[in-house]
């Protein structure tokens, strides 16, 4: 599995986390140590983290999404690329997000 | 996205975890066959498992508990996880009750038992693991209101003879 990510490909939330969304927050509790920790392994996302995480589905191309923000926030689509790839690259690192398709 | 901070990962911190919020993230990671870790609060199982103490539940098997099992589940009445004893184990229905607790919470229907605790770890080391932590006495000797009077007064003794000590 590539460790990099590519506009052209397509990311989605991976199998190995649960994803619950409390009193207005995204809470990410990551599987792939085998257990389900929230004293340890518990990961939030700020309010621009969200707008990213809510278009990451598994349902288009990473520059489409970035498309769709950049229309949403009124931003070139460059500064929200360098913010969703940056995002997105930790996601990977972490495994909470895998490429689809 | 020029006016918004910069988006990140934030990792632990303070989070709005209870009642149902807490039981809704349980059910999640057990249902995709996974233990969940958290940390106990209250003493009412004491001294099985104290405040503080890290708690280990596992996605039930399709038997169900038994009695004696310490199992984490909805309470009816508030909504909130528990983590107590089964004294009683009935058609779909469990009585629960904590070790240290004066009574019972009342008949929980299957469905809201999340799973069982398998672990707790105290200090950094496990005190209990597995069958081992299941005791079906306690649970018969927990149903009576006189142990927890009994338990509490000879805690009493000990803790006055230690301070003799």
């Amino acid at each position: 599995m590539s460790d990099k990510i590519h506009l052209e490909r397509v990311y989605g939330p991976s199998d190995d986390v649960v994803v619950r969304e409390i009193e207005g927050e995204i809470v990410i509790v990551p599987l792939a140590s085998g257990i389900g920790d929230i004293e340890d392994e518990l990961y939030t996302l700020n309010e621009t983290g969200q707008a990213i995480w809510n278009r990451i589905d598994g349902s288009r191309p990473l520059a489409e999404v970035i498309r769709e923000l950049a229309a949403d926030y009124d931003a070139p689509d460059g500064l929200i690329a360098g913010d969703v790839v940056g995002l997105l690259q930790e996601l990977l690192e972490r495994r909470m997000i895998v490429e689809k398709g | 996205m020029d006016k918004k901070p910069r988006p990140h990962l934030v990792a632990g911190g303070e989070l709005p975890l209870g009642g149902d919020s807490l039981a809704g993230l349980m059910r999640a990671v057990l249902e995709k066959g996974k233990p969940f870790r958290f940390e106990a609060r209250g003493t009412s199982m004491h001294p099985s498992i104290r405040d503080g103490d890290a708690v280990t539940v596992s996605p039930l098997s399709g038997a169900g508990p038994t009695t004696g099992d310490v199992v984490a589940f909805v309470h009816p009445g508030t909504g909130g996880v528990r983590v107590h004893r089964v004294v009683k184990a009935g058609a779909g229905k469990y009585v629960v009750k904590g070790d240290n607790a004066l009574g019972p919470d009342g008949a929980v229907p299957r469905d809201m038992i999340l799973g069982l605790v398998v672990r707790v770890e105290r200090g950094g080391r496990v005190r209990r693991l597995g069958p081992a932590f299941r005791s079906a006495a306690l649970a018969r000797l927990s149903r009576s209101f006189w142990f927890t009077r009994l338990l509490r007064r000879a805690r009493r003794t000990f803790a006055r003879r230690e301070g003799r000590a």
